[in-house]
């Protein structure tokens, strides 16, 4: 009895080495006669479990003070099914929060994120803030024309009236005064060399016509054929097919607002470069310009 | 104690199985010394595991009530958020189409429907871009239009989605006046509702949110009323 006691202490924790593959499978065999050959070789092979309990209570000389002993290990061994388990489990909520995470991440990352990873694209707002901040002596609004330190100008002063920016493609140039009341409102306000070939600036219009917060017009003078504002924001590219254009536009419209729920209806609806402040009925009358 | 280890045995991979089953073979009979020291033995441990157990399953649920609201709320490219961007689009033109009908007519019925649709809408449209922050996302997206209605993709012509005045329409419109105005701006105002319409109805077969389909709802029904009083102006003004 006492042999096989003691074969069942060392067998077990051959069990547990064994055990990944078969936990409990081997532990009838601990128990039984072939426990003595086992006792003989595994253990000896599997010290390093095995070792542990009769290393510390090797002194124990009754049955009954082996029991508590035994146990240790045998829980040991059969408890790796439900390591396993855990394991698993654990490695599930692993995967859950990493994948929560990630989501959470990718939703919450802000606008001005999306808008700095933007190749290319210059931030004013912390570069330069005097090309946003009101023009020196000036109110935030004032009538008449204004000159801006940035071309196209990307903020400061402007005149009351804004450009309507429901989706509007102006075929000619429009009045900086009222464009920049726009990005204030939270457009995006496309410009382009007045040599840019006719289907590149289709598929600038396809990008404008039916979304509000966006407005496209010629710009004279452009140092590169495409240039794209938002309230504090430009970036300048050389082709309708830059996928910046589309990023900018994702990143800034509505986004870079400075007054949130301002709308884009409403505006000056005629072209020509001089502003049209104060000029009674010519905000909504195309006819009168 | 047989039973319990022949069920485990049956879980047992293939290359380890035949060696139990020989070794368990003569030893059928077990001797119960192996199965008092199994007693006690797995009170202890299993302790720690109960608590261990506790504790994961805590932490699981911390972590999944933190998560769940992120994951549970509309996506970015939902049928819900699709329908607060493009919908906020389409008010936004009523909007803009009423206002300038409000300022423009000199009759006070359009002038009543004309407010009473600008404001409605524009109140509409500060709801589902509440939505979308709430929801955090951006007012924004890559998606193109209607690409959360099925067929919807299909239903975008020049940039616009259903019943949306084109560019030359809206010319026309702020070039108008009097009687003419008057029909012009019902009549782009039926077509604009019955996209409207359309797109509220698609949103509302889709999503299971009840606050979107309650207020998609709104949309149907309050615009459905405005067509038949659209309908009632356009016979007094001796048009259709």
């Amino acid at each position: 009895m006492s042999i096989s006691t003691s074969g069942g202490e060392q067998r077990r924790p051959s069990v547990v080495s064994t055990g990944k593959k078969a936990p409990a499978g081997d532990k009838p065999a601990a128990d039984k006669a072939t426990g003595g050959k086992a006792t003989g070789t595994k253990p000896a092979a599997k010290t390093a479990s095995g070792a542990r309990v009769p290393a510390g209570r090797t002194g124990g000389k009754k049955p009954q003070q082996r029991r508590p002993v035994t146990p240790v290990k045998v829980s040991h061994g059969r408890s790796w099914g439900n390591i396993a388990i855990f394991v698993a489990v654990g490695i599930l909520a692993a995967g859950i929060i990493g994948y929560g995470a990630y989501a959470v991440i990718q939703n919450g990352r802000s606008w001005e994120d999306k808008a700095a990873a933007i190749d290319g694209i210059v931030n004013y707002r912390e570069t330069d803030p005097s090309a946003v901040d009101p023009l020196p002596g000036k109110e935030s609004h004032e009538p008449g024309p204004q000159t801006y330190k940035v071309n196209p100008p990307v903020g400061s002063t402007h005149n009351n009236a804004w450009q309507n920016c429901m989706g509007d493609v102006y075929d000619a140039p429009i009045a900086n005064e009222h464009a920049v009341h726009s990005l204030e409102h939270g457009a995006v306000w496309i410009t382009y060399r007045p040599d840019l070939p006719a289907d590149q600036v289709e598929k600038l219009a396809e990008k404008v016509r039916g979304n509000e917060y966006m407005l496209m017009s010629p710009f004279e003078n452009l140092d590169r054929p495409i240039s794209l504002q938002a309230w504090g924001y430009q970036l300048k590219v050389d082709n309708a097919d830059d996928s910046r254009i589309d990023e900018f536009i994702e990143a800034l419209r509505v986004n870079a607002s400075v007054e949130p729920g301002a709308t884009c209806s409403g505006g000056i609806t005629a072209t020509g470069t001089t502003p049209r402040d104060n000029v009674p009925g010519d905000q909504t009358m195309p006819q009168g310009s | 104690m047989t039973g319990d280890a022949e069920a485990r045995t049956a879980t047992v991979p293939e290359e380890a199985a035949p060696a139990d089953l020989a070794a368990a073979g003569p030893t059928t009979g077990g001797p119960t010394d192996g199965v008092d020291a199994d007693g006690p033995g797995r009170r202890g441990p299993g302790t720690g595991l109960l608590a261990l157990g506790v504790v994961l399953g805590l932490l699981l649920g911390l972590a999944a009530g933190l998560l769940a609201p992120g994951l549970f709320r509309p996506g970015n490219d939902s049928p819900e958020a699709g329908f607060a961007r493009d919908m906020s689009t389409h008010h936004a033109q009523a909007v803009e189409m009423s206002i300038l009908a409000h300022e423009k007519t000199s009759d006070p019925d359009v002038r009543t429907l004309a407010a009473d649709i600008a404001l409605t809408q524009q109140a509409q449209i500060g709801t589902m871009q509440t939505w979308l922050k709430t929801w955090g996302l951006s007012p924004t997206s890559s998606q193109p239009r209607m690409a959360w209605m099925p067929d919807g993709a299909g239903a975008v012509k020049d940039g616009l989605m259903p019943g949306m005045a084109t560019d030359a329409e809206r010319a026309q419109l702020r070039a108008a006046t009097g009687r003419d105005f008057d029909i012009l701006f019902l009549r782009l105002m039926r077509d604009h509702h019955l996209g409207g319409i359309h797109m509220a109805q698609g949103v509302i077969e889709l999503t299971d949110d009840e606050q979107v389909t309650a207020l998609a709802q709104s949309m149907v029904n309050g615009q459905k009323k405005e067509i038949e009083l659209i309908n009632s102006l356009l016979i007094r003004l001796g048009a259709q």
